[in-house]
């Protein structure tokens, strides 16, 4: 019988900063990103879309492990903070992904010339992006908390195999798409330094965000399970 | 004049837009509950 909606963890009062420190950070980030970084020799100016391109794709990624993390702690713990986390990371996850694919055709149409192919990295990215859909429109299907909550959780585990699958299309298939820049095994990243840490203060920014909105989402999800279980007594 | 530049408004406008968008309809959903 679930009691407490608390916090397994100690918990800090972050709320009220981490917005304004993530506004403050997206602002570094976009003028970071549309005029101190450099020109790239080969694409110009339309490289730019990188600093909003691949940190939406790292957030989406760290969104779905952490809804992963959160489904382990539902399915051995049961404290409804862990599902709380889970259903509120799945969400953020979504919108960065429909993000990331909305960047990327915009980006890939002055360099492809289209706005999406089918290729491997597209498609195993829209794949993810339907399985988080499908996470979420999943837990509608029963009102019963801790079944919701444990159904969720075992489609939460299996859904993080299409992270490594996203990543490593590139490599294991034919793809138009490029390789990946930063998080190769090949060594250090292949980027201009003043790119790569435009890149990482976009990512830093990007991850600010996240927690802000992550923050507020589980807030909204503990007030509707303290109602559901008020209702319960 | 910046090559491409309508297209790289465009991915930073959709990126950042869609935030926004998304975290004004958390602080209304916030205001509901």
């Amino acid at each position: 019988m679930i009691e407490t909606t608390a916090s397994p963890f100690p918990t800090i009062r972050l709320r009220p900063w981490l917005g304004i420190l993530a506004a403050a950070a997206a602002i570094l980030a976009s003028w970071m990103g549309l005029v101190w970084a450099p020109t790239d020799a080969v694409q110009g100016d339309v490289y730019r879309v990188i600093y909003v391109h691949v940190p939406t794709a790292w957030l989406a990624y760290l969104a779905f492990v952490v809804v992963f993390l959160a489904s382990i702690g539902w399915l051995w713990t049961r404290r409804p903070w862990f599902d709380a986390l889970a259903v509120a990371s799945a969400e953020i996850g979504v919108l960065f992904t429909g993000l990331f694919i909305v960047a990327g055709s915009i980006w890939a149409k002055p360099t492809w010339g289209v706005w999406w192919t089918w290729d491997p990295r597209l498609v195993t990215t829209a794949v993810m992006f339907c399985m988080y859909v499908g996470y979420l429109l999943f837990r509608s299907l029963t009102n019963d908390f801790e079944r919701r909550a444990t159904r969720a959780a075992v489609l939460g585990v299996i859904a993080v195999v299409d992270i490594p699958i996203v990543h490593l299309s590139v490599l294991w298939m034919n793809s138009q798409h490029q390789l990946p820049t930063v998080l190769r095994a090949a060594g250090a990243p292949s980027l201009d330094p003043s790119m790569g840490m435009t890149l990482g203060i976009s990512v830093v920014a990007f991850t600010l965000v996240y927690l802000a909105l992550l923050v507020e989402r589980m807030e909204i999800e503990r007030q509707r399970q303290q109602r559901m279980l008020e209702v319960r007594r | 004049m910046i090559e491409n530049l309508g297209f790289i408004i465009a991915a930073y406008v959709a990126v950042w837009g869609g935030i926004a968008v998304y975290a004004v309809s958390l602080a209304r959903r916030r205001g509901r509950s």
